[in-house]
């Protein structure tokens, strides 16, 4: 039972991981929420079953091809949704308004081009399931952790070690300095957005073996995965990354020894404690005090 | 003053008759009452997104939890008449308290918080709320079921009848937000969405007024959640959802906020837009969306607030004329 929850609740928390990283990016980057990151997950899931299923391509290519076409669409909505509304001066009400409108596109284009029924994601190892230290799991399951582990770690590289990393984090900082010292800050925040898109994407497909496919897998993960990045310390990278894991733990534990019909409620209690208690998270990431 | 009103009389009189009239020519005009109560929810969309404008557009504080305290007043008096067989005059009240009390008890804790946060506050509380009545202890909500209620008892189902009625209620309603924000409470509201810091400086005790402010919405819309319940006969836990919240919002936000008329067009609006294009099913959702991004990206200060800059640009100029002879008056 605890080694069952334990691996369930590890992938779960490495999916919320990846969702808050990329609401804390965006929120460093531009100050915004985006209501659309959990419609990347299922984007990202539609299209693996896409590259994977109907073209029958290999799983590494469909993941790569998956994190592309997300990441462009983060970009694009950046180019063509974001950066018009900041450019008007409009009120943030506005473009949480977009982003919400940009979520209801996502799912429902979706639901028209591959229909309301969930999708069964063909197997992706011959091997059904993997015995590591002892816990015997689905080898997807497996899988999708280490991928997702791996890609915070070469995310915090990213950012730390590369030189556009760096002007990422610059222009985060304080976007007019950042300008000043040569940075293209339209760029690194259009790559920032493309990022956070393009890892809910790869958690989609890394998602759908598991879950299966269906419109609305994205907007229940992405709507919790709010609480990771508040545990976290909201706009803070590695908060995100422990507060995404400590979620999807709680949740598995809280539900499986405890509170299993309230299953769902327990992300969003746990988000409401901490804003009303501690809204600056484990971080102490000054970003949401008011008054 | 006078001289204004009475030049505005024949004015408000087309208005009042043209209102009187509007459930008789639509039922002439479409030969069916299924628009009639179209138009019926439109009046209950409107006491909510009244509630919602009172909040955000006058006291900026976001909600994206609307629809829980609407789903919580429509669960309370359905339920209670279904238990307890009380009489819906003692239930259609209780129904609007109990969503006030809740309201408040979150807005406490919720008023410390940022727009944005406070937006995740009231989506996680949408979502508990949802779940709660999807998964209720022991079932007493009925679960995924939803519950039905009985109709008011002298309105039935007769449409016409309910307009009139609701009709009464919102104007109760308008007036009684006119009268409220052009009170202090109103002006303290305004304060503090123009500038909270400079709001507490002179003295306006700003938490206090934000949880007014959140009560005071709370309330309104619990309101309408009360009424529709026994108008529509039914309500399932979907109606809590994010979903529907959003839909209030947007009703607030495409006729602009701080006006009645602005809600009376944004409601109206998206609700008849809603069912004109109900027929294309599946994509509803899809052109909803799409329509939503474009009018936002194109015309972020809602329709009404559009029409008036446009109004605005033509008797500007007019005007200019005088304008310009008017500024050198007053600089010399």
């Amino acid at each position: 039972m605890f080694q069952v929850l334990l691996i369930n609740g590890l992938i779960l928390g490495g999916v919320y991981a990846l969702i808050a990283l990329g609401y804390s990016l965006i929120y460093k980057a531009s100050g915004l929420l985006n209501f659309a990151q959990g419609d990347f997950i299922t984007f990202g899931a539609f299209m693996g079953y896409f590259f994977y299923d109907t073209l029958k391509l290999p799983f590494v290519v469909a993941m790569l091809l998956t994190f592309l076409v997300a990441f462009v669409l983060g970009m694009f909505l950046e180019k063509f949704v974001i950066r018009i509304l900041l450019s008007k001066g409009v009120i943030a009400i506005y473009i949480v308004l977009a982003t919400i409108a940009v979520s209801f596109i996502i799912q429902n284009a979706m639901q028209m081009l591959f229909g309301t029924t969930t999708l069964r994601f063909p197997p992706v190892f011959s091997k059904g399931t993997w015995k590591i230290l002892g816990i015997n799991a689905q080898s997807e399951a497996w899988f999708c952790l280490f991928v997702s582990l791996l890609l915070m770690v070469v995310l915090h590289f990213f950012v730390t070690k590369t030189k556009f990393g760096t002007a990422m984090r610059g222009a985060a900082m304080d976007a007019k300095a950042a300008e000043s010292c040569g940075i293209n800050t339209s760029l690194t925040t259009g790559v920032t957005w493309g990022i956070s898109a393009a890892i809910a994407g790869l958690g989609g497909i890394l998602i759908g073996p598991m879950y299966g496919v269906f419109t609305t897998i994205g907007a229940n993960l992405g709507r919790k995965g709010f609480g990771g990045a508040v545990i976290g310390g909201y706009g803070n990278m590695y908060g995100a990354m422990i507060g995404g894991m400590l979620l999807g733990l709680v949740e598995t534990f809280v539900a499986g020894y405890w509170m299993g019909t309230y299953k769902n409620m327990i992300a969003y209690i746990v988000l409401l404690l901490f804003l009303f208690v501690k809204p600056t998270g484990i971080t102490n990431e000054k970003a949401i005090k008011d008054v | 003053m006078n001289s204004i009103k009475n030049k505005n009389i024949p004015k408000y009189l087309i208005y009042t008759v043209l209102i009187l009239a509007l459930p008789f020519l639509i039922q002439m005009i479409s030969g069916t009452t299924y628009l009639v109560m179209i138009l019926c929810i439109s009046l209950l969309y409107m006491i909510a997104v009244t509630g919602l404008d009172l909040l955000f557009g006058y006291s900026g504080q976001i909600s994206m939890g609307h629809a829980a305290f609407f789903t919580i007043g429509a669960y309370t008096t359905g339920l209670l008449n279904h238990y307890f067989d009380m009489p819906l005059w003692l239930t259609i009240p209780i129904g609007c308290i109990l969503p006030t009390i809740i309201g408040t008890i979150l807005a406490i804790p919720a008023s410390k918080l940022k727009f944005h946060f406070l937006s995740l506050a009231t989506i996680a509380f949408g979502e508990i709320t949802y779940y709660f009545l999807y998964t209720s202890p022991g079932g007493f909500t009925f679960d995924f079921k939803g519950i039905g209620a009985k109709p008011i008892s002298f309105l039935g189902q007769n449409y016409i009848k309910w307009y009139f009625f609701l009709l009464v209620i919102t104007i109760i309603v308008f007036v009684f937000k006119t009268y409220l924000v052009n009170s202090k409470v109103g002006r303290n509201f305004i304060a503090i969405r123009e500038n909270t810091h400079a709001a507490d400086g002179m003295g306006i005790n700003v938490r206090k007024y934000k949880v007014i402010a959140f009560t005071v919405s709370a309330f309104l819309t619990g309101l309408a959640g009360s009424i529709y319940v026994h108008f529509i006969q039914y309500i399932s836990p979907e109606s809590a959802q994010q979903k529907q919240s959003v839909l209030f919002l947007t009703m607030l936000l495409f006729g602009g906020t701080t006006s009645i008329p602005g809600t009376i067009i944004g409601v109206l609006f998206i609700e008849f837009l809603l069912e004109l294009i109900r027929p294309l099913q599946e994509y509803q959702m899809l052109i909803y969306g799409i329509m939503l991004l474009v009018v936002v990206v194109a015309l972020p200060g809602g329709i009404y607030g559009g029409f008036k800059d446009l109004a605005a640009k033509i008797r500007g100029r007019k005007k200019a004329g005088t304008d310009k002879t008017d500024g050198k008056a007053n600089a010399g």
